[in-house]
C-alpha cells in the first residue's frame, strides 16, 4: 500500500477512535443514576461496548458513505468495475480481528459478571451441576437482621414486601444504603420479573420456586421497581417504589411501620378493574381478575414520583 | 441449435437426469429429509421426558408402583420383528414375486395392528391418566404420539397393498413401498428408544 | 418465429413470455413462479395487517396512560403484531422469494415437488384465517405475547375450550407444517436439481443462503412443535407439563421455544444476506468479494445458531455456568456475520455504483443491520443483558434487524426482480420516495427504543411512567411515517404491474441464469437446461455464464 493511503487510513482511524471514545464516555449519561454497586460495573462494561461498537459502526458507515458519494458510475458509463474476487490476506485479517475482539469482549464481560455476584444459589433444575455460587461482597453490616432475607411476593398485579425479622409488610421496598440487600423472590401465580433499572438488576420470579437474590444499593433516593416479564392484563401497572435510605432512617421506618395496623394497600390494577366493573364492563375482553390487594403495614401511595 | 454435437449430447443426458420433478431419487431424498426432521420432534419429547424424570422428587403418582414390562416387551418383539418381515416383503417385490410381497406385507400389517391393539389394552388397564402428574402426561404423550405414527404406518401399508393390485403400478419405480418401509423402520427405532426410556429405565 | 436471445447483456426488448393471466394467481397452480408471487402478495397483505396492529400499539404509546384501547385489546395487539409479522409476513415472503428465484437461479424447470409446493402455500391463507378468526373466540385472541409463555398462556380467563390461545396454537402448528413442507422441497431442489455444471461452489449466494435457512427450519421447527403440543395439552387437556402449580416446569417451555425461535431469526436474516450478496455485485459492477468464504459462513451460522438460544433466558433463572456458556457462543456468531458485512463493503468499494431503488434499500438495510449487530453484541454480554432484557432496548435491536435489514432487504429484492417477475419496469421516482420515507421512518421509530430501554422502560407495556414520554412520541411519529411509506410502494407495484413499461430480459445487465430468459420467464423456464461454465458474479470479465445461452429461451408458446 502507498504511504499516502496508510497515512489517510491512520488519520481516519484516529478520528473515528476519538469520536468513539467520546460517545463511549457519554454513554454513562444514557443510563439511570448509579444507585447500586452493580450499576458501576455494568455501566463500565456498557461504555466499553459502546466505544467499540461506535468505532466499528462508523468504520463501516464512513467507508460506505465514501463509496456512495464518490464512486458512483458515470452517467453513460456502462462498463464494469475491476474484477476483484477476493484477497486472502484481507480476509484472514478481518476474521482474526473480530475473533480476537469477540474473545476480549467475552472475557471482560465474564469478569464483570463475576464481580457482580448478585445471585445466590438457586433451586432451579440444572441436571445436578453446580450453579455459579456468588460470594457476597463483604462490607460492614450494621443491621443485625441483615441476614434474614426480605421476602418479595409477586402476584397479578402487585408487589408485596415482607420483613420477617420485624414483622413488617409493605408495598414499598425500603432498603438501607451501602448494605448488601438479600431478597427472597416468590410468585403466587405466573412468572413475573423483578427489575429495578437504577440498580441494573433483574431476575424473573418463578412460581413454585424461592429465588435468593442479592445486590448492594449505594445511593439514597427513590427508584422504581417494574415487572419486566409480561404477566397478563395489568402487567404495565405492576410497579412499586424502592426507597434507599440511611441505616438510621431505615430502622426508623421499620419500627414505625411495625406499629401501624394493616391497611388495604393501594393497587392500581385492582382499582382500575374495580372502576371498570362498576361501569358495567370493559371495552375489551374478559381478563383474569386482579388479586386482592395485600393487607400491609405500609402502603405505597399512587402518585409517588418526586 | 447452434451447439456442437458434444454439447448437445451433454445437454440431453443432463436434461434427462436433471429434469425430473418426481424422480424416485428426488422423492426418496425428500422423504429422508422429512424423516430426519420428524425425528427431532421425538428427540424433543425424549429430552423433555429425561429432564422431568431426573428432576422430579415424586415421579410416580400416588398408588402407582411402576409399569408392567412383560406385555410391552412382547409388543416390542412383535414390532421389531415386523421390521424384518417388511424387509422380506420388499425383497419379494424386487424379485417380482408379487404374491410373496403381498403375503409378507399383510403379515407386517397384522403385526403392526397387534402392536396397536396391545397398546390399547395396556392403556385401558392403567390406573393413571394423562393428567396424573408429569409421569402420566409424558407417558401418554410419548406412547400416544408414537402410536399415531404406527397407525399412520399401517394405513400407508394398506394403501400400498391396495395399489399393488393396480396393473402397471410399479412401472415408475417402487417409491411408495420403499418409503412406507423406511417409515416403518423409523417408527421401530423410535419405539426401541421409547421402550428403553419408559419401561426399562424405571 | 422463435424468440432467441442473442446477447445476454443486450437491451433488445425481447418479446416477453406472455404474462400470466390474473386468474392463475388465484388458482392451485403448481408453477413455482406463480406460487412464489402468491406467497409474496399474501404475505404483503398480512404485513399491512400486522402494520395496523403496530399503529394501534404506537397510538397507545404516544401517551403514558392506557387511554386508547382497553388493556386486554392492547395485549392482543402486541401478541398478534409479533405473530402475524413472523408467521404470516416474514416467513411467507421469504418463502415466496425463494420459491420464485431458486429454480431459475439453479437452472431447473421447477421445484422438486410442485404439488407439495402448492399445498404448502395454500396453508398460509388458511392459518391466516384461523389466526384472524381468534378475534371472535371467547376471551378474544391470544394475549400472552408471541412467545406464549406459560403460565400466562394457560390462564384462559374465559374458560372456553376453543379460546384465542387454542386457535393461536393451531395456527402456529399449521404454519410449522407448511414450513416443513417448504423446507423439504427447497433443500431437495437445491441438492438434487442444479443444472449441469453448477457445482455447489458455482451456486449464487442467495441459493446458499436459502438452503442454509431451510436446514435450520428442518431441525429447529420440530422442537417448537413439541413444545407447542405440550402447551396445547396443558391448555386443553389439563396436563401439567408447564404448569408450576401442578409440578410442571415453565422454564422447560422456554427452552423448547427458544431452541427453535433463536435459529428462526437466522432463517429470517440469511435469505436477506443472500439478497445483499446478489444485489451489491450488480449495482457496483464488481464480483462478490470472497465468494467461497461468504458461502461457507452461512453454514457456520447454521451450526452456531443451534447453540445460542439461552441468551433469551439470561434473566429466567438459568444458572451462572449456562449464562456464560451461551454468552460465549452468542458472541462467537458475530464472527461469520461480520465476515459477510466486510465482504459486502469490499464488494462495493471501488466499484461503479448505481443508486437504484434496489441498491438504496440494500445499502440502507446493510447500515441498519450493522447497527443492530452492535446492539446485539451488547445484548450478548450478560451483565448488560440483565439490565436491558425485556426492555425496549431489545425491541429496538430486533426491529433494526427485522425492519431495517429484513423488510428493507425484501423491498430491495422486490424492486430488483420486479421486472423479471412481472415483465414491467417499476417507477424509479416512487421507488426512491419509498426509500426515503422508509429509512427515515424506521430510524425515527426504532432508534428511540434504545434510550428507552436503557432508562428502564419494559417492553409489552400499555402504559408507562411519564419520564418516558419524549422518546415514545418520536417513536410513534416514526411509526406513522412508516405506515405512510407503504403507500408509494403499493401504488408503484400495482400501477407498474398494470401499465409499466415493458421490461427487457435483463434490465440491470446482471449476471445470473434468471436474466438469460424472458421477463417474465415462460412456464417451464427453459427450452433446454442451461449448462453452467463459469462462477457467478463474473463482473469485469466477459466470460459467459452458460455455454448455451442462445438455446434457453422457450420457443413461442401459447397459453
Amino acid at each position: 500500500m502507498k504511504i499516502r493511503t496508510v497515512l489517510i487510513l491512520a488519520a481516519v482511524a484516529t478520528a473515528l477512535a476519538a469520536i468513539s471514545f467520546w460517545v463511549g464516555q457519554s454513554a454513562y449519561g444514557w443510563m439511570p443514576p448509579q444507585a447500586s454497586a452493580e450499576s458501576i460495573l455494568v455501566d463500565r462494561l456498557f461504555s466499553f461496548l459502546v466505544t467499540v461498537g461506535t468505532f466499528i459502526f462508523l468504520g463501516v458507515f464512513v467507508t460506505l458513505a465514501y463509496a456512495v458519494l464518490f464512486q458512483q458510475a458515470g452517467r453513460y458509463d456502462s462498463s464494469d468495475g475491476p474484477h476483484i474476487e477476493g484477497n486472502v490476506t484481507l480476509e484472514i485479517v478481518w476474521t482474526a480481528i473480530p475473533l480476537a475482539l469477540v474473545l476480549w469482549i467475552a472475557v471482560y464481560s465474564f469478569q464483570i459478571y463475576d464481580q457482580m455476584s448478585i445471585l445466590g444459589p438457586m433451586e432451579h433444575v440444572h441436571m445436578g451441576m453446580a450453579t455459579a455460587e456468588a460470594a457476597p461482597v463483604v462490607q460492614g453490616s450494621a443491621d443485625s437482621d441483615a441476614d434474614v432475607p426480605i421476602e418479595v411476593l409477586a402476584r397479578q398485579w402487585t408487589w408485596e414486601f415482607r420483613y420477617p425479622g420485624q414483622n413488617v409488610s409493605s408495598t414499598e421496598l425500603h432498603l438501607p444504603s451501602n448494605q448488601r440487600a438479600t431478597l427472597l423472590l416468590k410468585s403466587e401465580d405466573v412468572i413475573h420479573g423483578f427489575f429495578i433499572p437504577a440498580f441494573r438488576i433483574k431476575q424473573d420470579v418463578i412460581p413454585n420456586e424461592e429465588i435468593t437474590f442479592e445486590f448492594t444499593p449505594i445511593r439514597e433516593g427513590k427508584y422504581r421497581l417494574r415487572d419486566s416479564q409480561y404477566s397478563g392484563t395489568y402487567f404495565a401497572a405492576m410497579q412499586a417504589d424502592v426507597v434507599v435510605e440511611s441505616s438510621d432512617a431505615y430502622r426508623e421506618w421499620l419500627t414505625s411501620a411495625a406499629k401501624k395496623p394493616p391497611v388495604v394497600a393501594y393497587n392500581e390494577a385492582f382499582e382500575d378493574y374495580r372502576q371498570i366493573s362498576e361501569k358495567g364492563g370493559s371495552a375489551g375482553w374478559v381478563t383474569v381478575p386482579p388479586a386482592e390487594p395485600p393487607l400491609v403495614n405500609y402502603s405505597g401511595s399512587p402518585l409517588t414520583r418526586e | 441449435m447452434s451447439t456442437t454435437n458434444l454439447d448437445s449430447s451433454l445437454t440431453d443426458e443432463a436434461v434427462l437426469q436433471a429434469s425430473g420433478h418426481d424422480e424416485p431419487d428426488n422423492r426418496m431424498f425428500g422423504f429422508i429429509v422429512f424423516l430426519l426432521s420428524e425425528s427431532v420432534i421425538f428427540l424433543s419429547f425424549f429430552v423433555g421426558y429425561i429432564v422431568y424424570k431426573t428432576a422430579a422428587t415424586d415421579w410416580l403418582p400416588l398408588g402407582v408402583e411402576g409399569l408392567d414390562v412383560r406385555e410391552p416387551a412382547i409388543n416390542t418383539v412383535v414390532l421389531v420383528s415386523s421390521s424384518f418381515v417388511i424387509y422380506f416383503a420388499e425383497r419379494y417385490l424386487h424379485a417380482n414375486n408379487i404374491w410373496g410381497f403381498r403375503i409378507f406385507w399383510l403379515l407386517t400389517m397384522a403385526m403392526g395392528s397387534y402392536f396397536l391393539y396391545g397398546q390399547a389394552v395396556e392403556w385401558s388397564g392403567l390406573e393413571f391418566g394423562i393428567t396424573d402428574g408429569l409421569f402420566g402426561g409424558t407417558f401418554y404423550l410419548l406412547t400416544g404420539f408414537h402410536g399415531l405414527h404406527v397407525l399412520t404406518g399401517v394405513l400407508l401399508q394398506l394403501i400400498m397393498l391396495g395399489r399393488s393390485f393396480i396393473p402397471g403400478n410399479y412401472d415408475g419405480g417402487e417409491f411408495g413401498v420403499a418409503a412406507t418401509s423406511l417409515f416403518w423402520h423409523f417408527v421401530d427405532v423410535i419405539w426401541i428408544v421409547l421402550f428403553l426410556l419408559i419401561y426399562i429405565w424405571q | 418465429m422463435t424468440n432467441v436471445l442473442v446477447d445476454e447483456t443486450s437491451n433488445n426488448l425481447n418479446q416477453p413470455g406472455e404474462p400470466e393471466s390474473w386468474r392463475r394467481f388465484f388458482s392451485f397452480s403448481t408453477d413455482h413462479k406463480v406460487i412464489g408471487i402468491q406467497y409474496i402478495v399474501t404475505a404483503f397483505f398480512f404485513f399491512l395487517v400486522g402494520g395496523i396492529f403496530a399503529m394501534v400499539i404506537r397510538g397507545e404509546l404516544i401517551t403514558p396512560e392506557a387511554d386508547l384501547v382497553d388493556r386486554t385489546v392492547y395485549n392482543a395487539m402486541f401478541t398478534l403484531h409479533g405473530t402475524v409479522m413472523l408467521f404470516l409476513w416474514t416467513f411467507p415472503v421469504l418463502s415466496g422469494l425463494a420459491n420464485y428465484l431458486v429454480p431459475l437461479m439453479i437452472g431447473a424447470r421447477d421445484m422438486a415437488f410442485p404439488r407439495l409446493n402448492a399445498v404448502a402455500f395454500w396453508m398460509v391463507p388458511i392459518f391466516g384465517v384461523v389466526l384472524m378468526g381468534s378475534f371472535l373466540a371467547p376471551g378474544g385472541p391470544s394475549q400472552a405475547g408471541w412467545w406464549a409463555y406459560p403460565p400466562v398462556s394457560l390462564q384462559n380467563p374465559s374458560g372456553a375450550l376453543i379460546n384465542g390461545q387454542f386457535l393461536w396454537l393451531l395456527a402456529v402448528a399449521l404454519s410449522g407444517v407448511s414450513s416443513i413442507m417448504g423446507a423439504v422441497n427447497i433443500v431437495t431442489t437445491i441438492v438434487r436439481m442444479r443444472a449441469p455444471g453448477m457445482t455447489f461452489f458455482k451456486m449464487p449466494i442467495f441459493v446458499w443462503a436459502v438452503m442454509s435457512a431451510q436446514i435450520i427450519q428442518l431441525f429447529g421447527l420440530p422442537a417448537l412443535t413439541a413444545g407447542a403440543v405440550m402447551l396445547l395439552f396443558d391448555l386443553s387437556l389439563g396436563t401439567s407439563f408447564f404448569d408450576p402449580l401442578k409440578g410442571g416446569d415453565p422454564i422447560l417451555f422456554q427452552h423448547f421455544f427458544w431452541f427453535y425461535s433463536h435459529p428462526a431469526v437466522y432463517v429470517i436474516i440469511l435469505p436477506i444476506f443472500g439478497i445483499f450478496s446478489e444485489l451489491f455485485p450488480v449495482y457496483a459492477r464488481k464480483p462478490l468479494f470472497g465468494y467461497k468464504v461468504v458461502a461457507i459462513s452461512s453454514l457456520i451460522i447454521v451450526g452456531l445458531s443451534a447453540v445460542v438460544w439461552v441468551h433469551h433466558m439470561f434473566a429466567s433463572g438459568t444458572p451462572g455456568w449456562m449464562r456464560m456458556l451461551f454468552m460465549f457462543s452468542t458472541m462467537l456468531i458475530a464472527v461469520p456475520t461480520g465476515i459477510k458485512v466486510f465482504a459486502w463493503v469490499a464488494t462495493i468499494w471501488g466499484g461503479k455504483l448505481r443508486l437504484t431503488s434496489a441498491m438504496l434499500f440494500a445499502l440502507g438495510g446493510l447500515i441498519m443491520f450493522v447497527f443492530a449487530g452492535i446492539t446485539g453484541i451488547m445484548l450478548a454480554a450478560v451483565p448488560v443483558d440483565i439490565h436491558v432484557n425485556n426492555t425496549y432496548f431489545v425491541v429496538g435491536h430486533f426491529h433494526y434487524v427485522i425492519y431495517g435489514a429484513t423488510v428493507m432487504g425484501v423491498y430491495a429484492a422486490l424492486y430488483h426482480w420486479f421486472p423479471k417477475m412481472t415483465g414491467r419496469m417499476y417507477n424509479e421516482g416512487l421507488g426512491k420516495l419509498h426509500f426515503v420515507l422508509t429509512f427515515i421512518g424506521a430510524n425515527l421509530n426504532f432508534f428511540p427504543m434504545h434510550p428507552l430501554g436503557l432508562e428502564g422502560m419494559p417492553r409489552r407495556v400499555a402504559s408507562y411512567d411519564p419520564e418516558f414520554a419524549f422518546w415514545n412520541v418520536i417513536a410513534s411519529l416514526g411509526a406513522f411515517l412508516l405506515g405512510i411509506s407503504t403507500l408509494p410502494f403499493i401504488l408503484n407495484m400495482v400501477g407498474s404491474w398494470i401499465q409499466g413499461e415493458k421490461a427487457p430480459n435483463n434490465p440491470w445487465r446482471a449476471i445470473g441464469i434468471e436474466w438469460l430468459v424472458s421477463s417474465p420467464p415462460s412456464h417451464e423456464n427453459f427450452e433446454v437446461l442451461p449448462v453452467v461454465v463459469a462462477s457467478p458474479y463474473g463482473y469485469g470479465k466477459s466470460d459467459p455464464l452458460v455455454s448455451n445461452a442462445d438455446d434457453l429461451e422457450v420457443a413461442h408458446e401459447h397459453h
